[in-house]
C-alpha cells in the first residue's frame, strides 16, 4: 500500500474483531441465508449458496479467523441473522461468500492512515496486510486471498 | 423435379438474404451516399429473385424484379438515399419476406404486393427522368446484337448436388458483369429458370481482367465446380487453400444447414441410445463373456462421444438470433422520434440453440425498454449535453462456461428515488432505506406489474417485461443484473450456460438435505428392510436376482446426523457390471436438473459432479454414481 494512494475499505465486524477487506474484492452484499451444506469440506465451509442461479461456495467468517462462535451458532447451527460479503479471490476468477456480522463502513483511506503494522493480538498475522484506525478503534485489513485461497482445492 | 423439398432450403437462404437487406438498408440510411450498400442489396435481391424463380413463386419473382429495377436505376445512377426512397425499399424488403414466407406455405394467393409494386414503378420511373422508361431487368442479358465472338469465352458446370441453380447460374453472371459486359448467355436465362437446366452454361465476357480474376469473380457465385476460361481449363482450388477469397465456395462447402428438429430428434435418439446401453451393459453383466464387455464398453465410449458432439453441434452464434434487431430498433427509434446508433458485439459468440431460441424475447423487451425509456428524445439529450443520438449496444462475450450477454443504453437511467420511494410504499425494502442498490432495484423492477399500478414518470413501464424476461433467464439456469447510473444509463448484463446440460435424476432426501442422483445408472429401487441383507467381503449387501449388490448407507457416508428411518429405499446404480446400492431416507420424486459447477473446497467427499438449484432456489448437490460404485 503506497502511500499516495487512496484504498477505498469495506469494514465489517466478525464477533469481537474489526477487519476490512479492499472494497474492490468485493463483488457483492447479501443477507446470510442457509446454505446447502458440502459434506466432507472442513467446518470453516458454510456450504454453497445460490446468487441468482450461480453456486457459491460460503466460508464461515469466525470460523476462517478463529473467533468464539456467535451467541446464536452455540444454540441452532448455521443460519440467523448476518451478512454474507462476496469477494473475488485468485485475480477476480473465483468468487467466495464469506460470512460476517454486520457491515459497518465503507471507507476511503490514504497509505498512511494504514499503520505499518502486520498484526493485532488475536489474530494469525500471515492473514493481515495492514492495520488500520477508525474512529479510534483498530481494525485490520484482511488478506483476502491468504484467508481464501488455501480453503478451495487446487 | 420435386421442388418441395427446395422450399425449405429456399425459406432458409432467402431469409438470410432479406437479413441482409435489412442490414444493408440499415448502413445505407446511416451513410446515404455510400455507394457500397446499393450494390449489395442489388445482388440479394437478384439472388432472390433468380431462386424464386426456380421454385416456381411467379408472386416473389415479380416484387423481387421490381425492386431490383429500382435498385439497378439507383445503382447506375449512383444517387445517393433520399429518407423516401429508403423508405420504399425497407417497405419493399418487407413485402418481398411476406411474400416468400406465403410462397413457402402455399399460401402465394394471399400476398397482396399491388401497392408496393405501383410504388416501386413510380418511384423507377421517376428516377428514369421524363419520357425515360424504367432500365429492362439486367436479368435478361443484352445478347441482342452481339458481334458473333467479341471477348472471352466462358463456361461454367455448377456442382450436380447445388440447388436453385438457376438462381447460382444468374449470380454467376452477376458477378461476372462487373468484370465486363456478358453476351452469348448459352443456353438462355429463361432456361436457367426451368427444372431441366443442368447447372451447365457459357458466356462470353468482354473484359481486360486476367483470366484468374474471371475465374476468382465466378467461383465467389458459389457452387462452381467446373469452369474454362477462354478455352482454358481452370481447376478447382485445392480445399483450403483459398487465397483472399473470404467467401470462398470451399469454406462454405465445409457447413451444411440442418433443420434444428432434426438435432432434437437426435438428442432425444442419444437419450435412448444411453437407456440401451444400460441395458445392453446389463446383459453384458449378466453373460460375464470379456468380449461382450469389450463391446459394450465401446459403446458406452462411443455414446458418450456422440452425445457430446450432437450438444456441439447444437452451438448456434449468437448472430442468428441478434441480426433481427438493427431493424427493430431502428424502426422503434423513428415511431418514438428518437434518434439511436444501435452497435452489436461479439455475433460470433456461441450458444446452443435451446437457450439462444429462448433469448429473443427477454432480449427484445430489454431493447425495446433501452429505446423507450433509456434514450431520450434529441432535445433533451441536447439540454443535457449529450450527442442528439444515443446509443444502445448489444454485446456477448464468452466467460468461461458462460456467455455474458449485455444490454447498455447511454440514456437517462433510472431514477431511483423515485423508485425507493415506491418500494418502500409496497414494503418491498425497509422503510428506513435510503438508497437502492442495483441489486434491490432490479427485484423492484421485475416486481410483476411494477410500473403498471401507477405512472412513475421517467421510468413509467421499465418493469414490463423484466420480470418475464428474468423468469425466463432464470428457467435457463441463467441471472440477470442491472447497473444504472442516473442521467449516464442502464445496462442490462445477462449470464448464460453455455449449454444446458440437463439431466433427469432422482430426488433423494436424506435427513433434512438433498440430493440429485442421475437416472443414467439408476437401474431400479428396491426397499431396504424388506430385502435380507448379508454381509459380502465384509460390507452389508442385498442379494438381487442372484447378484450381490453391496450397500452405501448414504447418511454414514455424508455424515448426516440422527438415525435413519427403519424401512427406507435402497437406489441400485449400475455401471458396467459393477453395482452398488444406495440407502437413502426417502424419494423425494424425479425432475430434470441443470448440472452447474461449483468451487469445491478441500476435502469435500469424491462423489459429487456438481450442483444444481431446486424448485425451491435452494442448492442441491449431485451425486456422481462413478464416485458412489
Amino acid at each position: 500500500m503506497s502511500d499516495a494512494r487512496v484504498v477505498r475499505l469495506l469494514v465489517f465486524r466478525v464477533g469481537q474483531l474489526v477487519c476490512a477487506a479492499e472494497a474492490d474484492r468485493v463483488r457483492e452484499i447479501l443477507p446470510r441465508l442457509a446454505p446447502t451444506r458440502i459434506p466432507g469440506a472442513p467446518p470453516v465451509v458454510a456450504g454453497l449458496m445460490n446468487v441468482r442461479g450461480t453456486l457459491v461456495t460460503v466460508v464461515e467468517g469466525w470460523r476462517a479467523l478463529r473467533q468464539p462462535p456467535p451467541p446464536a451458532e452455540a444454540g441452532e447451527g448455521a443460519g440467523g441473522s448476518g451478512t454474507t460479503v462476496l469477494l473475488e479471490v485468485d485475480g477476480g476468477k473465483k468468487v467466495l461468500g464469506f460470512t460476517v456480522d454486520e457491515v459497518v463502513d465503507l471507507l476511503s483511506v490514504g497509505g498512511e492512515a494504514l499503520e505499518r503494522r502486520q498484526a493485532l493480538p488475536g489474530i494469525d498475522p500471515t492473514l493481515v496486510r495492514a492495520v488500520g484506525r477508525r474512529a479510534g478503534q483498530l481494525f485490520v485489513v484482511l488478506d483476502t486471498d491468504a484467508l481464501l485461497t488455501p480453503i478451495l482445492s487446487s | 423435379m420435386d421442388l418441395s423439398q427446395y422450399a425449405e432450403l429456399f425459406l432458409a437462404e432467402s431469409r438470410e438474404h432479406l437479413s441482409a437487406c435489412n442490414q444493408l438498408l440499415l448502413e445505407w440510411e446511416r451513410a446515404p451516399a455510400s455507394p457500397v450498400p446499393v450494390g449489395g442489396l442489388f445482388r440479394a435481391v437478384h439472388t432472390v429473385k433468380g431462386m424464386a424463380a426456380t421454385m416456381g413463386y411467379a408472386r416473389v419473382t415479380d416484387v423481387a424484379h421490381r425492386t431490383e429495377n429500382l435498385l439497378d436505376l439507383l445503382r447506375r445512377g449512383s444517387q445517393p438515399a433520399t429518407d423516401d426512397l429508403l423508405q420504399l425499399l425497407f417497405r419493399a424488403r418487407d413485402s418481398l419476406e411476406q411474400a416468400v414466407e406465403l410462397s413457402v406455405v402455399g399460401r402465394e394467393d394471399e400476398i397482396d404486393a399491388a401497392e408496393i409494386l405501383a410504388d416501386l414503378d413510380g418511384a423507377a420511373a421517376a428516377l428514369a427522368g421524363p419520357g425515360g422508361r424504367p432500365a429492362p431487368a439486367p436479368g435478361p442479358a443484352p445478347a441482342v446484337e452481339a458481334p458473333a465472338v467479341a471477348g472471352r469465352l466462358v463456361q461454367v458446370t455448377l456442382r450436380s448436388e447445388a440447388p436453385l441453380k438457376g438462381g447460382r447460374a444468374l449470380l454467376v453472371l452477376k458477378k461476372a458483369q462487373a468484370l465486363g459486359p456478358v453476351r452469348n448467355v448459352t443456353p438462355s436465362e429463361t432456361a436457367f429458370e426451368s427444372d431441366d437446366f443442368d447447372g451447365r452454361f457459357s458466356f462470353r465476357i468482354e473484359t481486360t481482367a486476367q483470366a484468374a480474376d474471371v475465374e476468382r469473380v465466378v467461383r465467389a457465385a458459389g457452387d462452381v465446380e467446373h469452369l474454362t476460361v477462354g478455352g482454358e481449363e481452370r481447376r478447382a482450388p485445392s480445399p483450403g487453400a483459398a487465397p483472399g477469397a473470404a467467401q470462398a465456395p470451399d469454406a462454405k462447402s465445409r457447413h451444411i444447414r440442418v433443420d434444428l428438429r432434426r438435432l432434437d430428434g437426435l438428442m432425444d435418439l442419444i437419450g435412448e441410445l444411453v437407456t440401451a446401453r444400460g441395458r445392453l451393459n446389463e446383459l453384458a453383466a449378466q453373460r460375464r463373456d470379456p468380449a461382450v464387455d469389450d463391446v459394450a464398453i465401446q459403446i458406452s465410449r462411443l455414446s458418450t462421444e456422440l452425445q457430446a458432439e450432437i450438444i456441439q453441434a447444437r452451438m448456434t452464434p449468437v448472430w442468428q438470433v441478434f441480426d433481427r434487431f438493427p431493424r427493430l430498433v431502428r424502426d422503434l427509434a423513428r415511431e418514438l422520434g428518437k434518434q439511436v446508433a444501435f452497435r452489436v458485439e461479439g455475433k460470433e459468440i456461441e450458444l446452443d440453440r435451446a437457450i439462444l431460441d429462448e433469448l429473443g424475447d427477454p432480449l427484445l423487451h430489454l431493447l425495446r425498454n433501452a429505446v423507450d425509456h433509456g434514450i431520450e428524445a434529441p432535445a433533451e439529450r441536447r439540454s443535457r449535453g449529450k450527442k442528439p443520438e444515443g446509443e444502445i449496444v448489444l454485446a456477448a462475450v464468452r466467460e468461461r462456461a458462460s456467455v455474458v450477454i449485455s444490454v447498455s443504453d447511454d440514456g437517462r437511467g433510472i431514477a431511483r428515488a423515485k423508485i425507493l420511494e415506491r418500494a418502500k410504499r409496497d414494503g418491498v425494502v425497509d422503510p428506513h432505506a435510503e438508497a437502492l442498490s442495483d441489486d434491490q432495484l432490479l427485484r423492484v423492477l421485475a416486481r410483476p406489474g411494477f410500473s403498471t399500478a401507477e405512472s412513475v414518470t421517467s421510468v413509467s413501464g421499465r418493469g414490463v417485461g423484466i420480470d418475464v424476461a428474468m423468469t425466463r433467464i432464470r428457467a435457463l439456469g441463467g441471472s440477470i443484473d442491472i447497473r444504472s447510473q442516473e442521467g449516464k444509463g442502464t445496462t442490462f448484463v445477462l449470464r448464460l450456460p453455455v449449454t444446458l446440460a440437463i439431466v433427469r435424476a432422482l430426488i433423494a432426501g436424506v435427513g433434512a438435505e438433498r440430493y440429485a442422483l442421475p437416472l443414467t445408472y439408476v437401474s431400479e429401487t428396491v426397499e431396504f428392510g424388506v430385502q435380507a441383507t448379508t454381509t459380502v467381503e465384509g460390507r452389508e449387501a442385498i442379494v438381487l436376482r442372484d447378484r450381490v449388490v453391496p450397500l452405501v448407507h448414504l447418511r454414514r457416508l455424508l455424515g448426516v446426523t440422527g438415525d435413519a428411518p427403519s424401512r427406507c429405499p435402497i437406489i441400485v446404480l449400475e455401471m458396467g457390471d459393477r453395482r452398488s446400492g444406495i440407502v437413502v431416507d426417502g424419494m423425494l420424486g424425479q425432475q430434470e436438473i441443470v448440472v452447474k459447477g461449483f468451487d469445491a473446497p478441500q476435502g469435500t467427499l469424491p462423489v459429487f459432479s456438481g450442483a444444481t438449484i431446486m424448485g425451491d432456489g435452494i442448492p442441491a448437490l449431485i451425486l456422481d454414481a462413478g464416485g458412489l460404485l
